[in-house]
């Protein structure tokens, strides 16, 4: 005790020193405390809940209700309210009886099926409901995340989802590959991918390249490419583990993250155990299958079309009889081909992407433990096969999340997650060799044979430098990544009284991945002919290894204040973080293979790279947050940050934020219950963006010759001085619910202006380099969100939710000091149209060369031929439960507007397999290449069934006779991208060769195209 | 306990505020990628000089295959066909309606490739200087010497490479410690800066102690001076350099193909021969040699093996054809993929002193140096009219045969103004005379 009234002195001084004014005389002392107490329960299904948080209003008096839904409470003279929240469910307000002695108050809680009533992150060590929240902050739930179908990878379990994102996958290939952008372009050559967070753990989000360039030379001159499809490791995480996502989408929301937050933050929550009720399992197990989704489809050929595509063209007149010759002789060559296979049609893209591969995935999980210790653990086991053979994704998940509260003061949350991801993507998109799938099938026409022949052997392809199926066959690309995350919160209520609190909470965790990337070309394949015949190198092997540590910490103090008149609560915070990274890139490339081997050292040449990445940031930050009776939250704060990749790594940069929400419903005044809820909102704030790794540096890169190292000074030109690029972001908006907690509409705007970008400017060539990195310029987005939920129908028998979403965004380049240029990977220059950053114009608007005379010269200058933001996206999200048991999910989202560079119809075109080659279109679009890029320019609208599920829910009473073991049945079925309606005349609209691109997207070069799949499912609770 | 308690606290926010203090400081720490362009600076030490002049030797490779692809195809040397990018074959050649785009690779590459090599060299050159003050250790004068001489031979032939492309759109040039070029000179000033750059370079090299470096500098430096001289037309000039510097007479047989090369190997860190690719390679990616070669040449001309009959599988003589262009054979200069490419070499001194005396009316002399050159590959004497143009005639053949596929026809064509009798392989087809400058540059040519 004396031990309290230490603290007390402390407190009390506190106090005084900031809310003097507050410091009233305590209330008469009462004769018998009072208690208050009751059940806490399911206003419909009568459950218990157990862990709803009963709280005193006004007070910081609280407490949790047990395994049986329980609670008890001493009350303060004053109390008069009780407030009641619990995750999912409805906040309620109880008044408190007037009465002595013991009251008992039982209080029955309405599901909150719209989410109104939420929690959601505000700042780094505290939580706010949505309900006084200033800026729109999206959450997306376990439900909507992994329970409609089975996703893949977490990154394709987002898509469409965040209201005011656009996110496109890059590619079909198995195990992801995403590219977020929220709320517009931020920035042209810095990071463009939000920060993501799981448990507090700052994720690696990387694309790491496997080196596979060595062979296809899509990007000539090195091995990192950016065509190398990787994937982005957030694709690691298991979705099945989350319980939910939030998404801070501006700096308004997002500034007490700092400097790399310009982005967005996604904070991750993974599952927690339960307080009540045992131990509880679930095992979810499914299995399917999955196809192309649509098909391009492939060019039917007759002897003189056949002659006339691959064949020399007829002699001219005045030939001599030797030159007559050759071309009949060349001529012939492809009539024997034709004729070889009798003209026959043979469906190539049938044949090669045709793979009806089987999905499978295994979860297991078990959640329980007491009001002390609760423990969550989970397992998976997925295995899924591509649409093509030998492509692939497999996961091997192992989590323990622990939470264990030591004392009423002291608590601590652990959690443990080990990774083992496979990823065979196949060898897909651009090349300058001909040995990607894609770019070889292109140049397959449909009378060829190259199938294989069944012995192990395949025909040499007549016409390509690879036969695909061999190349598919008999090389393995794949990647490995272990991966184990790992964070630990410890949290102390340093003291607690009635009217305040003061809280330490500290934080950290690792990240830590270790991937192996192997790709092996053996010696067989038939694109190392040349090699083979002349004594080159024959056989290639590449072999990446990256490790990378990501380790971040973070300390902060939380004071929380209530006085009861006026309704005044302060939440004041102060803290710190750090963050590390440590990355480590090897990859090797060696040719001239011994046979059969494929060690780096067995081989007559090799190249190796290394890079190296190291980051340190570290910050403080500062928030006030002032909520008056819920009537008016407001927040003040700023974050101050310095980061090794900064010119100067002393400085220390500001973002400041500030918020108002004012809740019109909670006032005296609004009397009507149809609208419970009012809500108008307006917040400012900035974030940073820090420069690319190295930005500060001009350096000298390595090179040998004659045996001798030597130095050769690199290209990009260094910026000693380099800043962070600063996001300012004013957002407002109101949001409205009502009838009952079944309509609530969300609306919002926002203004987003990015100073100081990071540019990276060609340079005039003839200085010596091509590239530098500069601060300058400015970006302005503007848009709209909105989001609207009903429940139309909530009655016994048939309960439909519906979520309707519609956001878009305007951006602008609105200051530039340099001459216009191409985004980077966006595209390949202005005679194929290019992504181009030009002042006064949207940075994604494609630019390029166009006949505008129809004079069939290319001589008339370049003009913006199209766009690649959308004009608008709208998301519907239907759930229809009937008789409690049958529940169908249907996720749809439409894309309206943006265009892709449709780069794979050129190479069909220039190889004669487009399949309206015959008729007038398309062989007028085949001609205008080299004097028009308007033909590559397609809209990529889309309208997508991306989810869609149907479970039934076996009924307690049908399971509890015949399995008396299993607490719940239900069997389901599903689809992921069952329909996609697109005028774009490829596999699919979302895609981009160059991977995430902070600017470019919709790049298209014979990608992996996208499948859709078929799922069964079976879960049940034991 | 009170006391206790406020003491725990007093040591934990001191102790907080130590660390926290030290955890919130961040150390400035160099690139682990590389050596940055200061630091070498500051420290001007011979192995950085070392590292940075071969860095120009190996520098000065990269894109030299664009490069030979440029001059090669518009002079109807070969064909680079490729099913991934049609340019080789659409813009090169003036396909239709295509013309040489001021903004795509095969105009910024090479021309960036060899501005960077020219940087390099010029840091080589503030290094030679910064050098004399030096803690480590320095370079004698002879020593620094020779690297400023290598330093400007390499700069003097980059910067002729790419005036070879963009011929009367003229030159920039870049000198020491500037971070921009000057503005765009004429073709003629250009070739006479080239020159300059030799002359001053010969005079380093002279005095200089040639004690590193893989290329015999001293020979191109020459060789190419007298290219140049040729170039300007002044032949005189051609004819005192090749007498003051070789033994032309002394050079025969075997020896013609001795000189200056870029060397390639398959070490680590090193770059293969980037022009090599089979003769026998599919069209999908492939140097086809033009059926001119093949159809104009001598018969009993030894220069034929440097193209290759391409067969089927029979073994019988195949058809290559793409985008409506097709030949027999093959392109085989280089024979594999570490074949050096010269950067000039001894038959180039006997057909340039052939050229100056036909240009100075000493037609017998030039009869005389062809005749090396025709005996070396199985050619008789030249028998031919002994006119001046004539000879001139037969020296421009002699160099289209004995420099395939090394980069010279297309310059030597042009600047006897005789673009218009290179063969056009398609209907609509263009002979280009000069690429443009690249659009990067911004200067609007």
């Amino acid at each position: 005790m004396i031990h309290r009234y230490g603290w007390g002195t402390v407190t009390a001084l506190l106090v005084a020193l900031l809310a003097p004014a507050t410091f009233a005389p305590a209330a008469l002392a009462q004769d018998t405390p009072l208690t208050v107490s009751g059940q806490v329960t399911d206003a419909e299904t009568g459950e218990t809940l157990p862990g709803a948080n009963v709280r005193i209003v006004g007070t910081q008096i609280g407490t949790t209700t047990d395994v049986n839904g329980r609670y008890e409470l001493q009350l303060t003279p004053a109390a008069s309210l009780l407030e009641v929240t619990f995750v999912g469910y409805r906040t309620r307000e109880v008044s408190i009886p007037e009465a002595s002695g013991t009251i008992t108050l039982d209080i029955r809680l309405q599901e909150d099926v719209l989410g109104i009533d939420e929690v959601v992150v505000s700042g780094l060590a505290s939580s706010v409901k949505r309900s006084n929240l200033a800026s729109s902050v999206e959450t997306i739930s376990a439900r909507e995340l992994a329970e409609i179908s089975t996703p893949q990878t977490l990154d394709g379990a987002i898509s469409g989802k965040i209201t005011g994102g656009v996110i496109t996958s890059n590619t079909g290939a198995p195990g992801g590959g995403i590219a977020v952008k929220l709320r517009g372009i931020t920035t042209i050559n810095g990071e463009s991918q939000p920060l993501f967070i799981v448990d507090g753990v700052i994720l690696n989000n990387d694309a790491i390249s496997n080196g596979v360039n060595a062979v296809t030379a899509a990007a000539a001159g090195g091995n990192a490419s950016s065509q190398d499809n990787p994937a982005n490791r957030i694709a690691d995480l298991n979705p099945e583990d989350v319980e939910s996502i939030e998404i801070l989408k501006g700096p308004s929301a997002a500034a007490i993250y700092g400097a790399r937050a310009s982005n967005g933050v996604v904070i991750i929550q993974t599952k927690r155990g339960n307080a009540g009720g045992g131990v509880q399992f679930s095992v979810r197990q499914s299995l399917g299958f999955t196809t192309i989704a649509n098909k391009v489809g492939t060019r039917r050929f007759t002897e003189e079309t056949a002659v006339d595509t691959y064949g020399p063209d007829d002699p001219e007149p005045g030939a001599t009889p030797e030159e007559i010759a050759q071309i009949e002789a060349g001529q012939q060559a492809i009539r024997d081909l034709f004729n070889q296979t009798g003209g026959a049609f043979t469906d190539y893209e049938e044949e090669f992407y045709g793979n009806e591969g089987l999905l499978s995935t295994t979860s297991l999980s078990a959640s329980g433990g007491n009001d002390r210790t609760q423990f969550f653990v989970s397992g998976l086991i997925k295995d899924d096969e591509g649409i093509i053979e030998n492509t692939g994704y497999e996961k091997q998940s192992v989590r323990v999340n622990l939470t264990h509260r030591f004392s009423s003061k002291f608590s601590a949350d652990v959690t443990a997650n080990y990774i083992r991801s496979t990823a065979r993507r196949g060898l897909t998109g651009n090349d300058n060799s001909g040995t990607t799938f894609g770019v070889s099938l292109t140049s397959t026409p449909s009378f060829l044979d190259v199938l294989p022949n069944g012995d192990g052997t395949y025909p040499d392809h007549p016409l390509n430098a690879s036969n695909p199926f061999q190349t598919r066959d008999l090389s393995t690309i794949e990647e490995t990544n272990n991966r184990v995350l790992s964070s630990a919160r410890v949290t102390y209520n340093i003291f607690q009284q009635n009217t305040q609190g003061l809280q330490a909470i500290v934080e950290g965790g690792v990240d830590y991945f270790s991937l192996d990337q192997d790709a092996r070309f053996p010696r067989e394949l038939q694109f190392y002919d040349d090699e083979r015949d002349s004594g080159g190198l024959v056989g290639q092997s590449i072999q990446g290894r990256t490790n990378n540590l990501n380790a971040n910490v973070r300390g902060a103090l939380v004071h929380t204040l209530s006085l009861p008149e006026p309704d005044l609560f302060f939440t004041t915070q102060v803290g710190f973080t750090a963050f590390t990274q440590d990355q480590d890139v090897v990859t090797s490339a060696a040719a001239g293979l011994i046979p059969d081997q494929f060690n780096v050292d067995q081989a007559a040449s090799l190249q190796t790279n290394q890079t190296r990445l190291t980051q340190d940031d570290r910050a403080f930050f500062v928030q006030e947050e002032i909520n008056y009776a819920d009537r008016l939250v407001g927040t003040l704060g700023f974050r101050a940050e310095r980061s090794s990749l900064n010119g100067d790594v002393d400085q220390l940069y500001f973002y400041p934020k500030a918020s108002l929400a004012v809740n019109v419903a909670e006032f005296p005044f609004w009397t009507t219950q149809t609208i419970d809820q009012l809500k108008l909102r307006l917040a400012f704030g900035q974030t940073g963006n820090t420069a690319p790794f190295g930005s500060k540096f001009t350096i000298f890169n390595p090179t040998s010759i004659g045996g001798g190292v030597g130095l050769t000074i690199s290209g990009q030109r260094g910026f000693a001085d380099v800043e962070p690029e600063r996001a300012s972001e004013i957002e407002g908006g109101f949001d409205v619910s009502g009838f009952d907690g079944r309509a609530s509409l969300e609306f919002t705007v926002y203004r987003k202006v990015i100073d100081d970008l990071l540019l990276t400017r060609e340079v005039e060539p003839s200085s010596g380099f091509t590239l530098e990195t500069f601060n300058g310029g400015q970006l302005t987005n503007t848009g709209i969100e909105i989001g609207l939920s009903l429940i139309p129908v909530n009655t016994s028998t048939v309960r439909w939710v519906t979520r309707t979403s519609f956001w878009t965004n305007n951006a602008e380049v609105t200051e530039l000091t340099v001459p216009p240029f191409r985004a980077l990977g966006g595209g390949f220059g202005a005679t194929f149209g290019q992504i181009q950053i030009e002042e006064g114009k949207s940075p994604t608007q494609i630019v390029g060369i166009d006949d505008r005379d129809g004079d069939g010269a290319a001589d008339d200058g370049t003009f913006v031929l199209g766009d690649t933001d959308p004009d608008f996206q709208m998301s519907f999200l239907n759930d229809i439960t009937l008789f409690r048991n049958l529940r169908l999910t249907i996720f749809a989202h439409w894309k309206k507007g943006g265009d892709n560079i449709n780069l794979s119809e050129l190479l069909t075109d220039l190889n004669g397999t487009s399949p309206d080659l015959d008729e007038p279109g398309g062989a007028a679009r085949a001609a205008a290449f080299g004097v028009s890029a308007q033909q590559f320019v397609q809209d990529a609208s889309y309208l997508k069934i991306r989810e869609i599920g149907l479970y039934y829910t076996v009924p307690q009473e049908a399971i509890g006779g015949m399995l008396p073991y299993v607490r719940n049945l239900s069997v389901g079925v599903s689809a992921n991208n069952p329909i996609i309606i697109t005028p774009y005349k490829s596999y699919d609209p979302e895609v981009n060769n160059f991977g995430t691109q902070p600017v470019a997207t919709g790049v298209e070069v014979t990608p992996f195209p996208t499948s859709r799949s078929f799922l069964f499912h079976l879960n049940f609770g034991l | 306990m009170t006391t206790l308690s406020l003491r725990a606290l007093v040591v934990l926010l001191i102790a907080g505020s130590l660390v926290g203090c030290d955890l919130f400081s961040i150390d400035d720490e160099a690139n682990p990628n590389g050596p940055a362009l200061e630091d070498v600076l500051n420290n001007p030490s011979r192995d950085n000089i070392l590292a940075v002049a071969a860095g120009v030797e190996a520098s000065s490779r990269v894109d030299i295959d664009l490069y030979l692809v440029n001059v090669g195809v518009i002079g109807r040397e070969y064909w680079r066909t490729s099913s991934a990018d049609p340019r080789f074959t659409g813009d090169l050649l003036g396909k239709a309606s295509s013309i040489l785009d001021a903004n795509t690779f095969y105009t910024t590459r090479p021309w960036n490739a060899r501005y960077r090599t020219i940087r390099n060299a010029n840091i080589l050159l503030q290094l030679a200087d910064l050098n004399a003050s030096a803690d480590g250790e320095r370079l004698t004068e002879a020593e620094a010497d020779y690297v400023r001489g290598f330093a400007k031979t390499w700069q003097a032939y980059q910067y002729l490479l790419n005036l070879n492309l963009t011929f009367e759109n003229g030159l920039r040039f870049i000198s020491p410690g500037e971070d921009a070029a000057g503005p765009v000179l004429s073709y003629g000033e250009s070739l006479g800066q080239i020159a300059a750059l030799l002359n001053e370079a010969d005079g380093d090299l002279d005095g200089g102690d040639a004690f590193f470096g893989i290329t015999d500098i001293a020979f191109a430096n020459r060789a190419l001076a007298a290219r140049v001289a040729a170039y300007q037309g002044n032949f005189t000039e051609v004819l005192s350099i090749l007498d003051s510097a070789f033994d032309v007479d002394g050079i025969g047989g075997a020896g013609l193909t001795e000189g200056a090369f870029h060397v390639f190997s398959t070490g680590s860190g090193d770059i293969t021969n980037p022009f090599f690719l089979a003769p026998s390679s599919d069209v999908s990616d492939a140097i086809l040699a033009h059926p001119s070669y093949a159809a104009d040449i001598t018969e009993t001309d030894g220069r034929l093996d440097k193209v290759q009959l391409r067969t089927n599988g029979d073994g019988e003589p195949a058809t290559a054809t793409f985008d409506g262009l097709s030949t027999q054979f093959g392109f085989f200069v280089y024979k594999s993929n570490v074949d050096g490419i010269p950067i000039a070499r001894n038959a180039e001194l006997v057909l340039l002193r052939a050229e100056a005396r036909a240009q100075t009316g000493d037609l017998a002399g030039a009869i005389a140096d062809l005749n090396t050159i025709r005996t070396a590959v199985g050619l008789g004497d030249y028998t031919g009219e002994a006119s001046q143009g004539a000879v001139i005639d037969e020296m421009l053949r002699q160099r289209r045969y004995e420099l395939y596929g090394e980069g010279h026809r297309w310059v030597d064509v042009r600047r006897y103004d005789r673009l218009g009798t290179l063969p056009i392989d398609r209907e609509g087809d263009d002979v280009w005379d000069r690429f443009p400058i690249p659009a990067t540059e911004n200067v609007g040519s």
